[in-house]
């Protein structure tokens, strides 16, 4: 473990103290973060004007809005002035690739943050979570209501005085109400309009999500999307459990690729205690996230291409998918909840079949993904479903918040395996493919030629995967080898701390981003210096997808909302956490 | 480095594409195919099952498994239902250190200490509990203990009729030779030896004795026991650990 003193990196300090003077100023930031300023509340809607404008910034993509409760920190890191609450902006600039994270510090009687929705739209259902879970206001914000939680619900749960066990009931009269359902029947214009409900059980929703429609004929004229059916209280378990015993509910976020959340996760928290796995764990980790990655889309295109009719594909891409699930039960042990990764790198090491078993995967997976490519791609149905559906343009793409493949099939090239390589990507030969027409039809396409070049980096880290061991040998952060805990006294001491106290992990806070197969899926991190993380946010990729679900199906028809929903591939499990 | 993003364009469909006919042809035989080449070795199976045999799984094209009558082969690592694994003289190896019931994640294992009558094994499980009902099958409790104590096997079907039966004890839970005997589930994970060179998971016998002689001697002396075969039958004043 290194210990560099944390410094600011910003870029534009200067110009930010010559335009806000004592107003908003760099912070520092700690090994392995993302720049960050402070900014106060006040000048907080100036300064987001100014980050998302300025020549200097261009901060377009508003990635996160995370929220924490800094009252039980530790005495000396309380925060000096005395304001209970946090949230911190993670953007992104799609021009100068580069991450910023702004923070804003208000005080428990009046907790209150200007809204940044007109700056920008993404931060509506942030900022509705941050509401719903950490009780921060924002002020003039469109639609400020519970969202993972339901109406009946009472406190805030991620504050740290929130006793975490407590039960609200959810009566029928809680669930109905969505404001498009109800003005139905005031509205001046309820003639021959008609409120429709889709989901949250509903075979083309693909998970427990909840859309009202409001259509005219069959014209959808308003909708309005719910989630926080799944909702399993991930970020308040996690501060109650270890960081290694955070693994488990990783898997369970997007329940489509879990190795692809472990791997992130693990990286995050190695990332903030300085650790390094070796080449091998580091390979492993880049070969099965990307064969999770080809599961995941495996998955979107065969469950949209049922939703739209093309049910024999189905069959063909879940053989694949089945086979591969093979492959990664030999190294982890089950097929979906993996538990793969440790902080410091794997459970296991890779079976001694893999490089074979892979091989031969890799053509099986082949096959079938251009069997579908054939039967489908140039399919004049399947085009006349897709394409021009769904419509996202490159701007409204990045003010949504989009990331992953739907940002690229709206023709933005940011892939973070590319823009900010991880794991050693940027020693792989692969391309990222893009589309610039936004429609349902790139969707799909950029999915499939996303799977032909995972399999291209599959193919190379085959080829090339060290030996050695899977694991750091720092046994502050890993178990140390069975031997040694059997026979060693010393050994057994690590074993013990670890299992007993945890991880050590320093005082500090990170935000760690991953691509993974729906987007950029980022961990915020903050730790109290003990074995426990004091707050984990999760950045879900389908949550702004989601969020924009309402606004991309207006003025199509009801069909054309499901292919959209499909192929923008929200996944119920990392939506709701 | 070839250039970072390629733009990729919306196929241009040709003529007979668009008028559509030869394509839904085209895509018939396909899956027709596909059809034909399940359906041949398929027929072969219905053969099978009319004089109730399976099929060899080589003569099958489609993938899908005939449970119950056949199961999946899982790995040597599946992670299913937990075993206690037992010393040479039957005795449990597990010694109560709670190592795997503070590494749980779901809080699902309950263990009660007591005194073990062997001085050598010092400590014993009065009450070793997993509920199965909240076990989210991580394997945690194998990578966190230190004695070797336990493992899980490739047992995953496990249902119950109540939620009782489904909080295994230390009875359910002691390995038993139907756990790796011909047809049983067989070890799943266990734990991992890492980069150690010494030896293979399987073949190693932790023996804590082995290794400090002066102790086993110390033993000999103080504790001149009869061939263990008494002590997990009738445990003597168990006290619970503070």
């Amino acid at each position: 473990m290194s210990t560099d003193a944390p410094v600011s990196t910003v870029s534009f300090a200067p110009v930010l103290e010559r335009k806000f003077a004592g107003r908003a100023r760099p912070e520092a930031s700690g090994r392995g973060d993302v720049p960050t300023i402070s900014v106060d509340p006040a000048s907080l809607h100036d300064v987001a004007l100014f980050l998302r404008d300025d020549p200097s910034t261009r901060f377009d993509l508003l990635l996160d809005v995370a929220s924490i409760d800094r009252s039980k920190l530790p005495a000396e890191q309380l925060p000096r002035d005395g304001k209970r609450f946090q949230a911190s902006y993670i953007l992104y600039s799609t021009r100068r690739n580069e991450h910023l994270r702004v923070k804003a510090a208000v005080p428990e009687a009046r907790p209150s943050l200007p809204s940044l929705v007109d700056v920008w739209p993404a931060a509506n259902w942030f900022e509705r979570e941050a509401w719903d879970l950490m009780g921060i206001d924002f002020e003039n914000h469109p639609n400020q209501k519970r969202l993972l939680t339901h109406n009946g619900f009472v406190g805030h749960a991620l504050r740290k005085d929130y006793e975490a066990g407590q039960r609200w009931l959810c009566t029928e009269e809680d669930i109905l109400q969505t404001d498009l359902a109800s003005k139905t029947e005031t509205a001046e214009d309820a003639f021959e309009t008609m409120t429709l409900n889709f989901g949250p059980s509903h075979p083309a929703t693909h998970g427990t999500l909840r859309a009202v429609f409001r259509l005219d004929g069959e014209t959808i004229v308003a909708a309005e999307g719910e989630c926080g059916y799944l909702h399993r209280c991930f970020e308040k378990m996690s501060e109650s459990h270890t960081y290694s015993q955070v693994i488990p509910y990783t898997d369970r976020l997007n329940y489509c690729s879990p190795m692809i959340n472990g791997n992130g996760y693990a990286r995050a928290v190695e990332q903030m205690l300085g650790v390094e796995i070796p080449p091998r764990a580091r390979a492993v980790r880049v070969i099965l996230s990307e064969f999770s990655r080809i599961m995941d889309h495996l998955v979107c295109i065969a469950a949209n291409l049922v939703d739209i009719g093309a049910l024999t594909n189905f069959w063909f891409l879940f053989q694949a998918r089945e086979e591969i699930y093979g492959l990664l039960e030999a190294c982890c042990g089950a097929r979906l909840t993996s538990s793969y990764a440790r902080i410091g790198g794997l459970s296991n090491d890779v079976p001694e079949n893999f490089v074979e078993w892979s091989r031969r995967l890799l053509v099986e997976v082949k096959k079938q993904v251009d069997e579908v490519d054939r039967l489908v791609s140039r399919n004049g149905i399947a085009m006349k479903r897709l394409r021009g559906t769904g419509l996202v343009t490159k701007e409204n793409a990045i003010a949504w918040g989009f990331t992953g493949p739907c940002l690229r099939a709206s023709g933005v090239p940011y892939d973070l395996r590319k823009d900010k390589p991880y794991d050693g990507y940027e020693t792989y030969d692969f391309d990222i493919p893009v589309m610039n027409d936004g429609d349902n039809y790139s969707r799909y396409y950029v999915r499939m030629e996303e799977m032909r070049q995972s399999a291209r980096i599959i193919e190379q880290g085959l080829s090339r995967l060290p030996s050695g061991p899977v694991n750091s040998d720092d046994y502050r952060v890993v178990l140390p080898p069975k031997e040694m805990v059997y026979n060693e006294m010393e050994g057994l001491i690590y074993h013990f701390k670890l299992v007993f106290e945890g991880i050590q992990v320093p005082a500090g806070e990170i935000y760690s981003s991953t691509e993974g197969a729906n987007g950029e899926l980022g961990y915020s991190i903050v730790s109290d210096g003990s074995g426990r993380p004091y707050r984990i946010k999760v950045r879900p990729p389908c949550f702004p997808l989601f969020a924009a679900f309402e606004k991309m199906v207006v003025g199509g028809m009801v069909s054309d909302a499901v292919a959209t929903l499909g192929l923008l591939n929200i996944i119920a499990g990392e939506l709701d956490r | 480095m070839p250039a970072k993003a390629v733009t990729l364009t919306v196929p241009e469909l040709t003529f007979w594409e668009r008028i559509y006919l030869v394509e839904v042809a085209k895509g018939l035989f396909r899956t027709m195919s596909h059809l034909l080449r399940n359906l041949l070795p398929t027929l072969k199976t219905d053969a099978y099952a009319l004089f109730g045999k399976l099929p060899p799984a080589g003569e099958r094209s489609i993938p899908t498994i005939y449970y119950p009558e056949e199961k999946r082969n899982y790995s040597n690592r599946f992670r299913g239902r937990h075993i206690l694994k037992k010393r040479a003289d039957d005795t449990l190896r597990c010694v109560a250190c709670y190592m795997c019931q503070t590494a749980c994640p779901a809080d699902c294992i309950d263990i009660v200490a007591g005194e073990h009558p062997v001085l050598a094994y010092e400590k014993y499980p009065v009450k070793f509990e997993i509920d199965l009902l909240r076990c989210v099958m991580c394997g945690f409790c194998v990578d966190a203990c230190p004695k070797d104590a336990i493992w899980m096997t490739r047992d995953y079907e496990l249902s119950f009729f109540d939620r009782k039966s489904a909080v295994y004890g230390i009875p359910e839970l002691t390995e038993k030779p139907g756990d790796t005997a011909e047809g049983g589930p067989g070890y799943g994970y266990r734990p991992y030896y890492g980069a150690s060179p010494m030896r293979k998971a399987g073949e190693f016998q932790p023996s804590g004795l082995a290794l400090m002689p002066f102790l086993d001697l110390r033993n000999k002396a103080i504790n001149r026991m009869p061939a263990p075969a008494a002590p997990p039958a009738a445990p003597p004043a168990a006290k619970p650990a503070a």
